[in-house]
């Protein structure tokens, strides 16, 4: 009976005693031109700076985006959900932002846009999951997921011509900006 | 001589000799001015040469179509990045490693891909590419600085990469080399006219064009052997001999694609055709013994044309996928 209700305690401690913080440290490679010296990872801490990007996952959910990126999430199409009028460039016909603002704000929108799309409804169990699976686990799935060869992006043929419609414009304003030095130059 | 005759004769040459080194001046001068050749002039191609190369920072998501340096700090983890890169139809893309600053064992990656992939498609196709898929990816975390300037084998190619740490990042510059037998060929532009030649070798080459178009192929030439015009055609059509295909999809690997026209007789009047697919590809099959040649034209198709299902197109395939 006190055999019992000690065993009993005992396993009530071990349950309810809190979990250390999880911790794990990143060790540089032989990288030339890396001038940072190597600094502990806290996975738990929030990163005020970041509120949306996605914390170190476990195996799972970096398998989902593994797949994500690697054959293209044909279910769903997130990409779709940036239509045209909702683009910034429908929207700053009127406006006339900057070339620069405005492939920098359709670059911003299109990139949020892949990475909610990747959003697990379970993250809140996902990351309960992780506290207790611990910081040098998330070091060797990250390895394990370097050797992974993403293969594609998913990314719609109307985002695909936007793009290069507007790397085409950078082209061109590049262009007459060689086309004005050379007439400068010429003209001396 | 006489002391005046003496002082004109030396007045006289002090004259001629200054006189002299300035017409020299003037001379050149007046060359210069005067110069039909003066683009091509050493102190023009020198100040051209000069003029630093562009640069920009490099975006997560990214498309480059012309050369520079540039440059990708990540900001904050960045896990889901690629650009992509592409030039005229008859350039090759290097991509040259200036700086790499990325943490291979904590997860990071850089690796340059011979093409391009979008959603698991690549171009050119598996078929069409004389490296096998896995040798297209050429990964910086293993093979390092030893392949420091890669070389396309298009005018495509795209980079994926992965940075964790906030501060790390990669400087790329970027370099267009010509080609002068372009064969996979993606278009910049959606209207344009190329003229395809594969000569004499055994290699399937494509040109695929992003839109939906309407091509208009001109002329067509297919087996010119030492001087002769075949008059027959190639042996037949149905992927035997040489020939050329008409391919229209939505997805980016010709070899995925619906042939919709395959022309195997040499011919040079206009033939055209309205492809109302999200990509458009011109696809020569070459067996090797023959010079081979399509040209084309292509624009893009009104919106008006692809709610039109009238005259010679064939829209139901293609739009019932869109």
């Amino acid at each position: 009976m006190r055999l019992r209700l000690l065993v009993s305690a005992g396993v009530l401690l071990v349950a309810l005693s809190p979990c250390p913080p999880c911790r794990a440290l990143l060790s540089r490679g032989p990288v030339p031109g890396a001038p940072r010296a190597p600094q502990p990872l806290d996975f738990l801490q929030p990163q005020p700076e970041q509120p949306q990007q996605p914390q170190p996952q476990p195996v799972l959910i970096r398998m989902g985006e593994e797949y994500f990126l690697r054959l293209g999430n044909l279910n769903r199409s997130p990409a779709a959900r940036l239509s045209p009028d909702s683009s910034p460039f429908a929207a700053g016909r009127g406006v006339h932002p900057s070339p620069n603002q405005a492939a920098a704000n359709f670059f911003r929108m299109l990139l949020q846009q892949l990475q909610r799309s990747l959003d697990s409804p379970t993250r809140p169990v996902e990351r309960g999951a992780e506290n207790a699976l611990g910081g040098h686990q998330g070091a060797l799935e990250r390895e394990r997921r370097s050797e992974e060869p993403p293969i594609s992006l998913d990314l719609t043929f109307h985002l695909l011509r936007e793009v290069l419609e507007m790397a085409r414009a950078e082209q061109l304003a590049q262009q007459a900006h060689s086309n004005r030095k050379l007439m400068e130059i010429i003209g001396k | 001589m006489s002391p005046n005759f003496k002082l004109q004769y030396h007045f006289i040459l002090i004259f001629l000799t200054a006189l002299r080194g300035e017409s020299r001046y003037v001379e050149s001068q007046e060359a210069a001015d005067y110069d039909p050749f003066q683009l091509f002039s050493a102190n023009l191609k020198r100040d051209l040469a000069g003029e630093q190369p562009y640069r920009r920072a490099l975006r997560c998501l990214d498309m480059l179509s012309l050369p520079g340096q540039f440059t990708f700090t990540a900001d904050r983890p960045q896990l889901h990045c690629a650009a992509f890169f592409i030039g005229e139809p008859e350039e090759f893309i290097i991509i040259h490693y200036d700086l790499v600053s990325i943490d291979c064992q904590g997860g990071d990656f850089l690796k340059v891909f011979d093409g391009w992939i979008l959603k698991g498609e690549k171009f050119p196709s598996s078929q069409d590419h004389p490296l096998p898929t896995m040798e297209r990816y050429i990964d910086f975390c293993e093979s390092g600085l030893s392949k420091r300037s890669i070389r396309s084998s298009q005018n495509v190619a795209m980079v994926f990469f992965r940075v964790h740490e906030p501060g790390n990042g990669f400087t790329l510059t970027i370099k267009m080399e010509p080609n002068l037998f372009p064969c996979n060929v993606i278009s910049q532009t959606p209207n344009g006219r190329f003229t395809l030649v594969v000569p004499q070798q055994h290699r399937n080459c494509s040109f695929s064009i992003v839109y939906p178009v309407a091509i208009k192929i001109s002329d067509l030439t297919l087996g010119h052997l030492h001087g002769l015009q075949l008059k027959k055609p190639s042996a037949g059509c149905g992927g035997i001999g040489d020939f050329v295909e008409l391919l229209g999809g939505t997805g980016l690997d010709p070899s995925k694609m619906m042939p919709l026209a395959d022309l195997c007789y040499p011919f040079h009047g206009p033939a055209q055709m309205k492809i109302s697919c999200d990509n458009t590809v011109v696809r020569m099959v070459s067996s090797g013994k023959h010079i081979n040649r399509v040209t084309f034209e292509y624009r893009q198709l009104e919106p008006y044309e692809l709610e039109n299902s009238g005259g010679n197109s064939i829209p139901e395939f293609c739009l019932s996928s869109l």
